[in-house]
């Protein structure tokens, strides 16, 4: 979902940069209070894995694929401050490295593909950090996955209209069903990959997820 | 680094390269969403000055001396993950050195069961 180069216009950018950029400072100095020696590692290769997972195009509609985003997934494991870090570090390296989405877009699909679904898997981080998660984690994990691709998706839509990226005919209403549609797909594997690797990094990796602050609760719930 | 780490490590970034390096080159070459939303749009085309950024070692997701086949994609999605995963290390490192507040030394030796 990386807008390319060549369509915000600069005051697009401009704005969409100043927000991601306060969104990275404030998450870097949350961040610090709660990392602790295994969230680091598992930081970093869930950052190796994200990255890898978005190389894996899936064919979703007829002449499209989808990738996972992968914000929403942070958001469960890490929390939303080091899920942004984990997510910019990751569109910066594809933008700078690979060409992959424009670096004068870098703001708008942090925010999109970074701030949006983190906040919104770290709004679901609570009912997988229960002793037994039940049916309810996976089917609000699953809703939620959904809408944090919908969502990111139809911000993109509104950076390309507030652009002039759109051809004047097209209705932003159009625009966003289109966009909507074929994103709502993308979200349901979204949302269940992101169930199944939740479940995976829990199973094997649960004191690096918890974390410090988690840490005596996790003492008196074992 | 302690044994519990060095597995995450180990671990996780042997998932990561199987899936940046093998599967990948199984992806589906169609546009993604938003490049398929853009072309039926017919917005596929940048409308203004794009920012090229020169591809020095990667064309994309290929290392560039090999081409476009398996050893390409695999040798640019595993240095991309690795890359990904040093900077992260790097960060986390940086940021645990400025805010040694909570979570010390002394509670990483606990709930191991």
């Amino acid at each position: 979902m990386h807008i390319a180069s060549g369509f915000l216009s600069p005051p697009v950018w401009a704005a969409s940069a100043a927000v991601s950029g306060t969104a990275l400072a404030a998450s870097l100095a949350l961040a610090r209070r709660r990392l602790d020696d295994r969230r680091i590692p598992l930081m970093g290769v869930m950052g190796a894995f994200i990255f890898a997972a978005q190389m894996v195009n899936f064919p979703i509609l007829p002449g499209t694929s989808g990738h996972l985003g992968g914000g929403f997934l942070l958001g469960i494991l890490l929390g939303a401050p080091t899920g942004v870090i984990v997510m910019a570090s990751i569109l910066v390296v594809q933008a700078l490295v690979f060409q992959d989405g424009g670096v004068e877009a870098l703001g708008a699909n942090i925010f999109i593909m970074g701030v949006v679904p983190c906040l919104l898997g770290a709004a679901a981080r609570g009912l997988w950090l229960r002793p037994k998660p039940g049916l309810a984690a996976y089917a609000v994990t699953l809703a939620a996955g959904i809408l944090a691709i919908v969502a990111g998706a139809s911000l993109a839509i509104l950076c390309l209209w507030w652009s002039d990226a759109l051809p004047r005919g097209i209705s932003l209403a159009h625009a966003l069903a289109l966009m909507g549609g074929i994103h709502a797909a993308i979200g349901i594997v979204e949302g269940a990959v992101s169930v199944a690797v939740v479940r995976f990094v829990l199973a094997v990796r649960r004191e690096a997820v918890l974390g410090p602050a988690c840490a005596d609760s996790y003492k008196e719930a074992a | 680094m302690n044994l519990y780490n060095r597995r995450t490590l180990v671990g996780g970034a042997a998932i990561a390269l199987l899936i940046a390096g093998v599967i990948s080159y199984f992806a589906s070459p169609s546009p993604d969403g938003l490049e398929k939303a853009q072309e039926e749009l017919g917005a596929a085309a940048p409308v203004r000055q794009a920012v090229e950024v020169p591809p020095v070692v990667f064309q994309e997701y290929n290392l560039k001396w090999l081409g476009e086949g398996f050893w390409a994609n695999a040798a640019a999605g595993g240095a991309g993950s690795l890359l990904v995963l040093a900077l992260l290390l790097g960060i986390g490192r940086l940021l645990r050195r400025g805010g040694e507040t909570l979570g010390g030394e002394g509670r990483s030796a606990s709930p191991r069961s």
